[in-house]
């Protein structure tokens, strides 16, 4: 079996978020990381490996700064890397999903894990649209993955609870957050990854022709600024407080 | 709010990406793993079982050994390790430098084919814990003149003697004991089950509460004649043990301050007196710099130091001005750290109290602040002033 992992980098959580021109400044961005989703995706396609002797395969898509996430990946247990340079991050969902799914066809995985979506654009598209491509089943939402006889049990979180479904191949899988966090590497792992090479392929080398974006970015703007905080002193305030908490805050 | 490591001059930039790996690796096990545990085992005055299994896991014991199932990384990934330990806590930084430096070195230098084989993997992996007896109730300073002796009786030595401010000592099975053996000094393995041994332990501390600090007893304790380290004798022995590990600890205060100046930051920003936040008074902009540019220096002499240690290129007294500079202005940083927290510094919702009183230790330990400098003033001068003789 051979199992793909798609994972995207992404500004961490905790960086500072610029806007220049209109669009995030992404050379101001202090730190990148894996996207969290993606992490979970990660945890379970290494548990799968494990349980199945799989051959694990990390694929992204991004410009050069990137390949730091599939290090990170060898070092908890990837078995090989796969980096589709691309240096236009304006390009749309649409072609993402076709040099993704090119890779995947290109290492002949018919078992594919991802984030639900990714931290950075929120889309969500990335899973539903290759497995579209590929033909794969896909599954979302997933918050658990594991192997069985015919195929393989996922749980997933339904509109009114938890739904445990079976899935054969070729499927995939695209994680909501995980019940594991992401292992933690160890030092020899991290000594391997090091060793391990990464195969950068270009969209030619996939063949891939890239179509004009059908997306395309207007403008990024930042969240509107959170009302100042109002302060209420003595008892005569009291009635003024709960209509707000009731009609402004709706907590009561 | 999440951790922001203090690296004024990127110089974290300057190590191999496998360092910042491990130091990223190391930096989440404290968040999520030491942090949130750290006030209850001072309270508890323990150090948590599962830190030394964790600590195992991540391969990190030992870490600049090679061989025997050590993890073979540089020396600046190994202070990369005792920086991030110790931003957690200097208890955890003591532990990580007592199994690597101070007990499995000596194995791994001075040791038999045969010790090396059957200890490393095990302390290596955390499987055994290890400590070290050099000190002595009435020798710190002074470990030449120990009391503990060894006497060779054909088919066993014989330990008699007391170690005191033993790390590690009461939970480890593996005791690198350095005794007067025909008045030489050597080392030997002594296992937590000899006969004769024991390693009572001391309370009572008011820092590094969440690490465990022993005296060894050896009354008539009979050693197995292949437990000697036939590798060294006299004070080369524990000395090369102590300057890595002091090596070691120039990287660690580095963490402690880091860890003081992040709270104190947070702290200045959000606490509101006389209508502003107090970081925007010059007195606290004053104290705030001053850390900053003392951590940083500290950043660039022990990331120097490491290159000289990878080098080869170090000699004892370079690991002397480091560990003397930067556990001094660790303690100084966690001082003024705990001045700008006003009251709430005293308390265990900030790190700093803690840290303030762990560096206490720190400057004690591994060559006191005042022994350092006579090591560099007998470099200066040539002459030692560590003793005369008096009329």
């Amino acid at each position: 079996m051979t199992i793909a992992v798609l994972l995207k980098q992404v500004p961490d959580t905790t960086a500072r978020i610029t806007i220049s021109g209109g669009v995030v400044d992404e050379a101001a961005v202090g730190k990148w990381s894996m996207s969290p989703y993606d992490e979970y995706a990660l945890e379970y396609a290494l548990q799968l490996k494990e349980s199945g002797g799989a051959d694990l395969i990390a694929i992204t898509c991004g410009p050069a700064r990137a390949s730091k996430i599939l290090t990170d990946a060898a070092a908890v247990g990837a078995d090989s890397l796969i980096h589709v340079l691309t240096e236009d991050s304006g390009m749309d969902s649409s072609n993402v999903q076709s040099l993704l799914a090119a890779a995947i066809g290109r290492v002949g995985a018919d078992v594919v894990l991802c984030g639900k979506q990714a931290a950075d654009t929120n889309a969500g598209s990335t899973g539903p649209g290759v497995a579209s491509i590929l033909g794969f089943t896909c599954v979302g939402m997933v918050s658990e993955v594991s192997t069985d006889a015919d195929g393989f049990i996922a749980m997933r979180m339904g509109p009114s609870g938890n739904e445990k479904v079976s899935v054969s191949k070729p499927c995939l899988f695209a994680f909501d957050k995980g019940s594991m966090e992401m292992r933690r590497p160890n030092v020899r792992g991290i000594m391997m990854a090091k060793k391990k090479a990464v195969e950068t392929l270009t969209p030619s080398d996939l063949g891939v022709s890239l179509i004009d974006s059908r997306v395309s970015l207007e403008s990024h703007s930042a969240p509107a600024e959170k009302p100042p905080g109002q302060k209420f002193e003595g008892a005569s305030s009291v009635p003024t407080v709960v209509s707000k908490l009731r009609d402004e805050a709706n907590v009561i | 709010m999440p951790y922001d490591a203090l690296d004024f001059y990127d110089v974290d930039s300057l190590l191999t990406e496998e360092e910042r790996m491990v130091r990223d690796m190391v930096r989440d096990f404290v968040d999520n793993e030491v942090l949130p545990k750290i006030e209850h085992a001072c309270r508890d005055g323990v150090f948590p079982d599962e830190w030394r299994e964790e600590l195992g896991n991540m391969g990190v014991l030992g870490a600049p050994l090679k061989g025997y199932g050590c993890p073979g990384l540089s020396y600046a990934a190994y202070g990369v390790i005792c920086r991030e330990l110790e931003r957690g806590d200097s208890g955890l930084r003591s532990f990580a430098s007592v199994q690597g430096s101070l007990a499995m070195y000596p194995i791994w230098d001075f040791g038999s084919e045969e010790q090396k084989n059957h200890y490393l993997p095990k302390m290596a992996s955390g499987e055994w814990i290890g400590c070290f007896g050099l000190t002595e109730p009435d020798y710190g300073s002074n470990p030449g003149d120990m009391i503990t002796r060894a006497e060779d009786m054909g088919d066993h030595y014989l330990l008699n003697g007391a170690k005191m401010w033993i790390t590690n000592g009461t939970i480890a099975q593996v005791a690198v004991v350095w005794a007067k053996l025909d008045g030489v000094i050597r080392g030997f393995i002594v296992e937590k089950d000899d006969e004769g041994f024991s390693a009572p332990e001391m309370k009572g501390k008011h820092s590094l509460k969440a690490s465990v600090t022993s005296e060894l007893v050896f009354q008539d304790c009979k050693i197995p004649k292949d437990r000697i380290l036939p590798g060294v004798k006299g004070l080369r022995g524990p000395f090369s043990c102590l300057n890595n590990a002091r090596y070691g600890i120039s990287w660690g205060a580095i963490g402690a301050a880091q860890a003081c100046f992040d709270s104190a930051r947070e702290y200045a920003l959000s606490r509101i007196q006389f209508e502003h936040p107090i970081a925007s008074y010059q007195l606290v902009q004053n104290k705030l710099s001053w850390m900053l540019r003392e951590i940083t220096k500290a950043q660039l002499l022990a990331f120097h130091l490491s290159q000289k240690k990878d080098a080869g290129t170090w000699i004892p007294e370079h690991i002397s001005l480091a560990k003397m500079n930067n556990v001094d202005i660790a303690l100084e940083i966690a001082r003024v750290a705990r001045d700008i927290h006003g009251a709430n510094g005293i308390l265990d919702e900030y790190p700093v109290m803690r840290h303030m009183a762990n560096l206490e230790s720190v400057k004690t330990y591994e060559g006191t602040h005042d022994i350092h400098n006579l090591i560099l003033g007998r470099h200066i001068t040539g002459i030692q002033a560590f003793t005369r003789s008096l009329e």
